[in-house]
């Protein structure tokens, strides 16, 4: 059975790889990881001891029958969903689908743990992947085609033990976004952005120019969307809050590195302290008082969606890199799709996501323009190379016609595989959250951050587990 | 008493087991089938439950496989874990703003509610309890712009009167202000419900003879009407009590998670981390130890309202 | 004979409570409850007008009313994608088994504790505060395993069964029975009722208020109610109306794609408007039969 590691590298630019700088083509990528001893074992199956799965049939569909439940997080993203399964069902006529919004979050582990009506499919956050991960099932036979054209680090998240236990689905790279008119009045040319230090300088600039009410770089308030936010960072320096075994690495210097920027920010007066999307958040980021957000690319929800005054005048570039000619790519958040081992029907759970994530029908409907976005999803990309190839979504308006699309796919190459979503994920925001925010309080110094979560966080969450 | 046996006395040799079993058990067997279908209830849903979650205690679990034995362990981890005692302390900060308050403002206005000649007291009383009728989760929202430190209401309010604006939902302080306001609000009808109920039970007599000494109105409230509305007051201290110990939706939504600084972390909302991370062993160990803690408190309360007891 | 002499009392105290309060602490009286009315009204004032208010306009500017800009679009939106009805009939399922069932033995337990004198009295009485003291959220997993094991998930029964040990109505009503005067009792035992029919007769009749009150206590708790709710149900068909809203609000925190922003906060609001008025309304119906309900057993005026 051929590995994908023999397969040629496509052509087309979005999913180039290999990088002049970065040392992190695919094959070598793959060569470092998990992956490739997965992907090296070849057709024999390992699967006895995990719960089994079945080979992939390339059966008539019209023979594959029976019924599914799917859950997805209510929202719109539910709703976009939902208008797939008509697509789906063109394929599948005979697969019926019960489709329901439920809190993921807070009804899987019980769930999962209980066996009493699973699920046979539903949508996760990767954060929270790692929790149940034990409790997934092991398609890995099922999505071998398809493992070549996945950006690596999603199929690394959704690996467990060597074996692939989740449908990576979209990518959520991080971008800067910024105020251009604001830039532009400030007489600041963005292309000149290409560190943090030149963003503070730059900052300092439109303080200058535009009056001491101005704090131009967002800070974050929330303790888990901050510590994800310095994990973006933490991402771009090839490094990640914990290792492959699960260790907690934050007291070096990268993490350093990014304490010391949030602290000049906030002590040089630079930042405006918000909780994402709060109706303070947008007032401020209305009336002119940021002009810089180091975010994922689902901020553009903002300007697309939320704002009125600042509409089309905000902007999306790459982020500035920690060392001048660094990486300036990065990741911030993500979902995925996992299928339990007690599902009753894992095998049309799969057929279900293989058309929503792997074909054009699918991701197309799911990302191109529907009844619910006519413009299409830009909050996120898809981690599907194949897909990432034509922008699926229309040009943003709130970002005044940018072709976010392209932009964010560019970066996505750049994307420093190492990144890992340890099983304590979760609880380290109540820790590290907590001190970041002390940090931006005044209240701890940088190093003290570090040192006190990586203690807390080996004790309380590592030790005990 | 009532309570004696409702029929003329047999000799006792002649009395037959179900006689004498009655005899024994006080006189009659109907509190016992009074109260029978709750034992059931309770030993179904309640009692296995709770051994269930007993044993899981002892345990490490995840989830799947099978839980491990691992003896005091958890229990050790939480009682030497400073997160564990800030989240009892915040509970406990959170309890003074709270139960205080909450008695005194519905004893006040249940005996406002009470007067005579008060007009429009139907009006007044479904007003007073309509907050109760509210989802938490539409007045959080409310919440959360109202005192927003930037740009809410509060603020601006306050900026008129020339006060610097407060970080109701920023500093750890006020974050917990902000909380408990949040829940006054919403069960303060409740509260008045109870009291008012407490009070229609006051004869006016005693309020006649007070008068006739000559107690004015407020020396009234203070002397009388609350040592007679000591047991309601205790009953309502108990109540609340458990709600501030296992709130955890108000944290989650208004402060998201654990508030500024963990400030608004509350015991319910800690013990709501372990279980929707599938720690299910520590959070079967934290259980037990609020169960502990609440009995102990219940215990001291109820001593409370039994000194009260006159009837 | 009880009922004469309280309206007696009640008349004479009608006369002579007009000394025990002054004018002024009327007028006094009168400004705190107004306060009181409008710190409760103001917020759920500002949710209905906001309900009314496109989505955007909620946080752009969230005090300002714009009569030119108020629509009933939250409301459609949210009801073709919200069954909503089916929120209100499964929360109107559990409240009357629950209510029923509280309604039908809670009272009977508590006149159980308070005026029986019997073996394990106090321990049984012990256990009925001690379930008060499990944290519902603590309970969930054992809880669910229960269902799982009787297949109970996701259905009404399981949805109702818990609920259905209510130790807070035991406790309350053994308080309030308690104070009833034991020779009332006394006097219908030696003519003969069995411990039945003094409940039926004069229990009861003298704690009606105390009924009514615990109606409506029970009541709102089974309509807030919703940890064990969202656990249990998964189904459209099975949700309450919190759980509905909960899954609404969700979206609000939710800022990672799929988050819809501030519509859905029009959306939320709208459903707790929904939520929220015909309660009211019902509040403001009955309350009358409320007043008449405490004035016929109360002593005080």
């Amino acid at each position: 059975m051929s590995t994908p590691a023999n397969q040629p590298i496509t052509t087309a630019p979005s999913s180039e790889l290999s990088t002049g700088r970065s040392t992190l083509s695919r094959r070598s990528f793959l060569k470092s990881t998990a992956a490739s001893t997965l992907l090296a074992a070849g057709g024999t199956s390992l699967l006895a001891a995990c719960g089994g799965s079945a080979p992939a049939t390339i059966s008539n569909s019209t023979t594959q029958a029976g019924e599914i439940t799917i859950w997805d997080r209510s929202g719109d993203l539910f709703n976009v969903f939902d208008a797939t399964i008509a697509s789906f069902n063109k394929k599948y006529p005979n697969i019926k689908v019960h489709h329901l919004a439920v809190d993921v979050d807070a009804k899987l582990p019980s769930t999962l743990s209980t066996g009493a009506n699973v699920p046979d499919g539903t949508f996760y956050e990767d954060s929270n992947l790692p929790l149940l991960a034990e409790q997934y099932y092991d398609i890995t036979d099922w999505i071998r085609p398809y493992t070549g054209d996945i950006v690596p680090f999603k199929l690394r998240v959704n690996t467990h033990n060597g074996r692939i236990v989740g449908i990576p689905w979209d990518l959520d790279p991080g971008l800067l976004f910024y105020r251009e008119d604001m830039l532009q009045s400030a007489g600041i040319d963005p292309a000149s952005i290409e560190t943090y230090d030149d963003l503070i300088a730059a900052a300092h600039t439109l303080q200058a120019k535009l009056g001491p009410n101005v704090k131009p770089i967002h800070l974050e308030q929330s303790p888990f969307l901050s510590m994800m936010q310095v994990e973006m960072f933490a991402n771009q320096q090839g490094t990640s809050m914990s290792d492959a075994q699960g260790n907690v690495q934050i007291t070096s210097q990268p993490y350093m590195n990014i304490m010391n920027f949030l602290d000049r920010v906030n002590k040089e007066g630079l930042g405006s302290l918000q909780t994402y999307e709060s109706p303070g958040d947008i007032a401020a980021d209305e009336s002119g008082q940021v002009a810089f957000l180091p975010w994922a690319i689902w901020a553009v929800y903002g300007p697309d969606l939320l704002f009125k005054k600042s509409k089309g005048k905000w902007r999306a570039m790459p982020l500035p890199a920690w060392q001048k000619g660094g990486t300036r790519a990065a990741v911030m958040g993500g979902s995925s799709f996992i299928i339990p081992k007690k599902a009753k029907n894992p095998h049309l759970a799969w057929l279900y996501y293989e058309h929503l994530v792997f074909s054009p029908e699918g991701y197309r409907a799911v990302y191109g323009p529907n009844k619910i976005y006519p413009g299409g999803i830009n909050t996120s990309i898809p981690s599907y190379l194949p897909a990432l190839q034509q922008p699926l979504s229309q040009p943003s308006a709130g970002l005044g016609g940018q072709d976010l699309w392209t932009l964010a796919a560019n970066t996505a190459k750049d994307i420093p595989g190492n990144y890992i979503y340890p099983t304590w994920y979760n609880q380290a925001a109540t820790y590290f959250g907590a001190n970041i925010q002390k940090l931006l309080a005044g209240q701890m110094t940088p190093a003290q951050v570090l040192q006190q979560s990586s203690q807390d966080i080996q004790s309380k969450l590592i030790n005990h587990a | 008493m009532y309570s004696a046996t409702s029929h003329p006395r047999r000799p006792a040799l002649t009395r037959s087991p179900i006689q004498r079993l009655r005899r024994w058990l006080g006189g009659s067997f109907s509190p016992y089938f009074f109260i029978a279908p709750f034992l059931l209830l309770f030993g179904a849903f309640g009692a296995y439950p709770l051994f269930y979650a007993l044993y899981l205690s002892f345990t490490s679990w995840h989830g799947y496989d099978s839980p491990r034995p691992i003896g005091l362990s958890n229990y050790l981890f939480l009682l030497t874990d400073s997160t564990f005692w800030q989240s009892i302390l915040n509970t406990a900060v959170l309890w003074l703003l709270i139960v205080p308050v909450q008695i005194f403002i519905a004893t006040v206005l249940a005996v406002l509610l009470s007067l005579p000649q008060l007009r429009l007291r139907g009006f007044f009383r479904t007003a007073l309890l309509s907050s109760y009728v509210v989802p938490a989760v539409a007045i959080i929202q409310v919440w959360l712009i109202f005192f927003d430190k930037d740009f809410g209401t509060i603020n601006a309010f306050l900026s008129l009167l020339h006060i610097p604006a407060v970080g109701w939902l920023t500093t750890g302080v006020w974050a917990k202000v902000t909380t408990a306001l949040l829940v006054l609000w919403r069960n303060g009808g409740f509260a008045v419900l109870v009291m008012l109920a407490a009070l229609q039970d006051i004869p006016v007599e005693y309020y006649e003879a007070a008068a006739i000494d000559g107690a004015g109105a407020v020396k009234q409230f203070f002397s009388l009407t609350l040592p007679l509305l000591r047991r309601t007051i205790g009953f309502l201290m108990i109540i609340s009590t458990l709600y501030v110990v296992q709130m955890f939706v108000e944290p989650k939504l208004l402060t998201g998670g654990g508030g500024p600084f963990n400030s608004t972390m509350t015991a319910g909302y800690f013990l709501y981390g372990y279980i929707t991370n599938a720690d299910f062993g520590t959070g079967a160990a934290n259980t037990f130890l609020l169960i502990i803690l609440l009995v102990t408190l219940s215990l001291l309360m109820l001593r409370f309202m039994r000194a009260g007891d006159e009837v | 004979m009880a009922l004469t002499s309280q309206a007696s009392v009640h008349a004479a105290a009608h006369t002579t409570t007009r000394r025990l309060f002054v004018r002024p602490g009327m007028l006094f009286s009168y400004l705190l409850l107004a306060l009181a009315v409008i710190v409760t009204f103001y917020p759920i004032f500002w949710m209905v007008m906001s309900s009314l208010k496109p989505g955007d306009e909620i946080a752009t500017a969230p005090l300002g009313v714009d009569f030119h800009t108020l629509t009933l679009a939250n409301y459609s939106s949210l009801l073709a994608a919200v069954p909503m009805w089916v929120g209100f009939q499964n929360t109107g399922i559990v409240l009357l088994v629950q209510g029923s069932f509280t309604l039908l033995f809670c009272p009977l337990a508590g006149f159980a504790f308070a005026k029986f004198r019997f073996r394990g009295r106090q321990g049984l009485f012990v256990l009925v505060l001690a379930t008060l003291m499990l944290p519902p959220i603590a309970m969930i997993i054992p809880l669910l395993f229960e269902m799982a094991a009787l297949n109970w998930v996701d259905t009404y029964q399981g949805l109702i069964a818990p609920g259905l040990i209510n130790a807070f109505a035991i406790f309350w009503m053994r308080q309030q029975i308690a104070a009833v005067p034991d020779e009332l009792l006394e006097a219908a035992r030696i003519d003969g009722c069995t411990p039945l029919g003094i409940y039926w007769r004069i229990i009861l009749p003298v704690i009606r208020p105390a009924l009514a009150a615990l109606a409506i206590f029970t009541f709102l708790g089974v309509y807030n109610d919703f940890v064990w709710p969202v656990i249990i149900t998964s189904s459209d068909q099975m949700q309450t109306l919190q759980v509905m809203l909960s899954n609404l609000a969700l979206q609000i925190n939710n800022a990672q794609p799929g988050a819809t922003g501030h519509d859905i906060w029009g959306e939320v609001l709208a459903a707790s408007t929904i939520a929220t008025l015909p309660i009211l309304l019902l509040f403001i119906v009955l309350q009358r039969q409320f007043i008449r309900g405490i004035l016929a057993g109360s002593v005080k005026g």
